[in-house]
């Protein structure tokens, strides 16, 4: 009697639960297939394919083993070039977007008049076109464009050659006011033109780290706060040794998606520049592996290559970054 | 917006779930069934990238014409406005490249190499096509190892352009035809008007030009060595840079403008060195503007100017050559010709359609006349690699980073690297 009745239970039971899961599985069908096909399985195929010379034409494709990471990690300047722009890039890019993006969440969670307005401003960079953004900054970093005349208007001397065409890097010249010349190509930092990139970078992705904070700070309970300035602590006091703390795992959430977003930039510099010029010094690694691979024929195997290192780049970092803040944060 | 949809049930979803796939096949399924509905005609596909809605227009009406003149063919163009080598070249991967696609010379020694253009050499003796008919340096570019893989539509030449206002308030009467007159002409200017008379770009399809007319190269005769780090190469490069660091020059981001043709259309410059698609440009943005055209000037070792030329090829994998080579046949004939470069105004490859040419546009003819001793814009397998590694050199030199010597050496390492010789 009791195993009928166990079995009679199971069966009353059961025929929904499996058909739940089978539901469940339905229904996440699409989003499996969709994941595996356009992103997990291109990136093994390209892993795959990075152990062959194929060219993008199709007439040449045999295997090589490591031949062309050795050829992109010994013998090819461009790629250490890349590696320097994009690394100068995220340098500059991720502390300051991150700072920003703080300041500006600390400040649209006051209660002040207008929050709404000011958390739509700051966000709006974000969610305009990326394209669009870039053409409008092109046009202002002009000769005679708007910061050339805000710079002229302030007094000072107008930068030559012009923003975007300038390729001395700014802490070489820096370095140079102090009678440094001659400073290693590693330390010239980003050229004048790079900087001009970052700068629209900072403006864009700044919002977005906003957004992000802001919904950290919201989880930041308001006792905590409350008890603190019972004790007597300053806003100051309160901002670094409570607010700074709890959104710890936001923060590393917000400068992991910082710096895969700068290594990965790609959009602002092929709109932009011609090339990744002047003289090489806005071409970041995911543009040369656009180059490499479209533009110069150097083959799907060898920019595929390109695409692993890049990608081992950033996962390293991730785990370096993911020690320094706090392995439980995330 | 009143009625809700009722719920599904979960079977009736699982069973939605699994038709849609079925209709996805259906749809993908469609487009391939195409060709066989179309009976007696065959389609033939055709690819370019039009500079503007002009060229297309006069392109389209073209295959109109060949059209009605052969029912049998149906010509279907698909014109790409951007990034058009790399959708060729993403195209031919996938196997979806057009039957009849348009290429640059400078990319064309990559393509040919790659055998991924059909041969025309035989289909032309067949249908009695001579190419000594064609100027030859544009034959020279789209042949590979004796054999010619397309045939050149059209081409365009640089040569001076300049405001003839401007040369007549800085009393420049005569119009310069060596490097010499031409500085002097330009610092005439450039004084007279109290900015550099000359704007132009730190391109190496510019200053190839001049290393031409001084005597140099970037490969050898036999195509045996990279030669550019040459005396003559650096004289050019001296002289070309001398305009600039001596203020009778400026680039055209020093003024502002997106190229040298955009600052002359604004009367920032008295002197460009551009090609015909100049003539389009002014025509719609400064249609007022009197200009002139000449030749480029002369350097130590006489004239020299770029061709920069498109062919129409074959795509090896098609399925309907014949057919496609007819249709290049007629847009590359002495009439189809005739027709393309009177209506959009690019220069007729063949030199028998030149006198309908200039008979049409008599002032063009310092761009045509070019056409006898041009060279074609083109470095090897792996010259559009180079042509851009150049320009980065340029940039560095221009902005004040290298010296003329240093920037030819790491151009000459840069050819040694990138071209792949014979």
């Amino acid at each position: 009697m009791a195993t009928l009745a166990g079995h009679r239970g199971r069966r009353s039971k059961n025929p929904l639960a499996v058909e739940d899961a089978i539901a469940g599985w339905v229904f996440i069908l699409p989003a499996v297939t969709i994941f595996v096909m356009f992103i997990f399985g291109p990136i093994l195929y390209a892993f795959y394919t990075s152990f062959f010379d194929r060219s993008t034409l199709g007439n040449r494709n045999e295997y090589v083993g490591t031949a062309n990471y050795r050829e992109i990690l010994f013998d090819n300047p461009d790629f250490w070039q890349a590696f320097r722009n994009t690394t100068w890039f995220t340098i500059g890019v991720v502390p300051t977007q991150t700072a920003i993006g703080l300041i500006l969440a600390v400040l649209a969670n006051r209660k002040i008049r207008g929050k709404t307005f000011f958390r739509t401003a700051f966000y709006f960079p974000s969610i305009s076109s990326s394209v669009v953004i870039s053409v409008i900054f092109l046009w202002m970093y002009q000769r005679n464009g708007l910061i050339d005349f805000a710079v002229t208007k302030l007094g000072f001397p107008r930068p030559e050659p012009v923003w975007m065409n300038n390729p001395n890097g700014v802490v070489g010249s820096f370095l140079g006011l102090f009678g440094w010349d001659n400073v290693p190509a590693w330390l010239e930092g980003p050229s004048v033109a790079l900087l001009s990139i970052m700068m629209l970078n900072i403006w864009t992705t700044a919002g977005t780290m906003m957004v992000i904070f802001l919904a950290g700070l919201q989880d930041v309970p308001g006792d905590v706060y409350e008890a603190a300035s019972l004790d007597g602590a300053s806003r100051w006091r309160q901002f670094r040794d409570i607010t700074v703390p709890l959104i710890r795992p936001v923060t590393l959430f917000v400068t992991t998606v910082g710096m895969i977003g700068t290594f990965q930039v790609f959009d602002q510099i092929f709109v932009m520049t011609s090339d990744g010029g002047p003289n090489r010094t806005t071409t970041t690694m995911a543009y040369l592996i656009y180059q490499e691979t479209f533009k110069y024929g150097s083959g799907l195997g060898y920019g595929s290559a390109m695409a692993m290192l890049l990608f081992a780049l950033i996962l390293g970092l991730f785990l370096l970054q993911r020690r320094l803040v706090g392995q439980n944060a995330l | 917006m009143t009625s809700r949809p009722p719920f599904l049930s979960r079977r009736d979803t699982l069973k939605l779930l699994g038709a849609a796939p079925v209709a996805a096949a259906a749809v993908t399924a469609g487009p391939r069934t195409r060709g066989v509905a179309a009976q007696d005609t065959t389609e033939v596909r055709l690819t370019s990238a039009p500079s503007s809605p002009a060229e297309q227009r006069v392109l389209e009406g073209l295959l109109q014409e060949f059209m009605a003149a052969n029912p049998s063919i149906s010509v279907a163009y698909e014109p790409v406005t951007a990034e058009y080598d790399t959708k060729l070249q993403t195209d031919l991967a996938a196997g979806t490249a057009a039957d009849i696609f348009a290429y640059d010379s400078l990319p064309a020694p990559d393509l040919m190499q790659a055998g991924v253009l059909e041969p025309m050499g035989e289909r032309l003796s067949e249908a009695q096509v001579d190419t000594a008919d064609f100027f030859p340096g544009l034959i020279e570019a789209f042949t590979y190892e004796d054999e010619l893989y397309g045939v050149p539509k059209d081409f365009s030449t640089l040569g001076m352009v300049y405001d003839p206002a401007a040369f007549e308030a800085a009393n420049v009467t005569a119009v310069p035809t060596t490097w010499d007159e031409l500085r002097a002409a330009a610092e005439a200017i450039t004084e007279a008007q109290g900015s550099p008379a000359i704007v132009y770009g730190p391109n190496f399809d510019r200053y190839i030009a001049f290393l031409y007319q001084a005597g140099g190269a970037v490969i050898n005769e036999d195509r045996s060595e990279i030669v550019l780090n040459s005396p003559e190469a650096l004289t050019a490069l001296q002289y070309y840079h001398g305009l600039y660091t001596d203020g009778l020059a400026a680039t055209y981001t020093d003024v502002g403008a997106q190229w040298p043709g955009d600052a002359f259309s604004k009367d920032q410059a008295a002197i460009v060195f551009e090609g015909p698609w100049l003539i389009g440009f002014m025509a719609e943005n400064a249609p007022d503007k009197a200009y002139e055209i000449a030749e480029l000037p002369a350097g130590p070792a006489g004239k020299a100017t770029m061709a920069f030329t498109v062919a129409y090829g074959i795509n090896a994998n098609s399925e309907v050559k014949d057919e496609a080579f007819q249709v290049i046949s007629y847009l590359t004939g002495v009439e189809g010709m005739t027709k393309w470069s009177t209506g959009f105004g690019v220069l007729p490859s063949r030199p028998a359609v030149a006198d309908a040419y200039l008979a049409e546009f008599p002032r063009r003819v310092g761009f045509l006349n070019g056409g006898e001793y041009a060279r074609p814009w083109q470095l090897g397998p792996g010259g559009t690699r180079f042509s851009a590694n150049a320009n980065a050199e340029l940039q560095g030199l221009f902005a004040g980073q290298l010296t003329p010597e240093q920037a030819l050496e790491n151009m000459q390492s840069r050819a040694e690297q990138d071209i792949r010789l014979d």
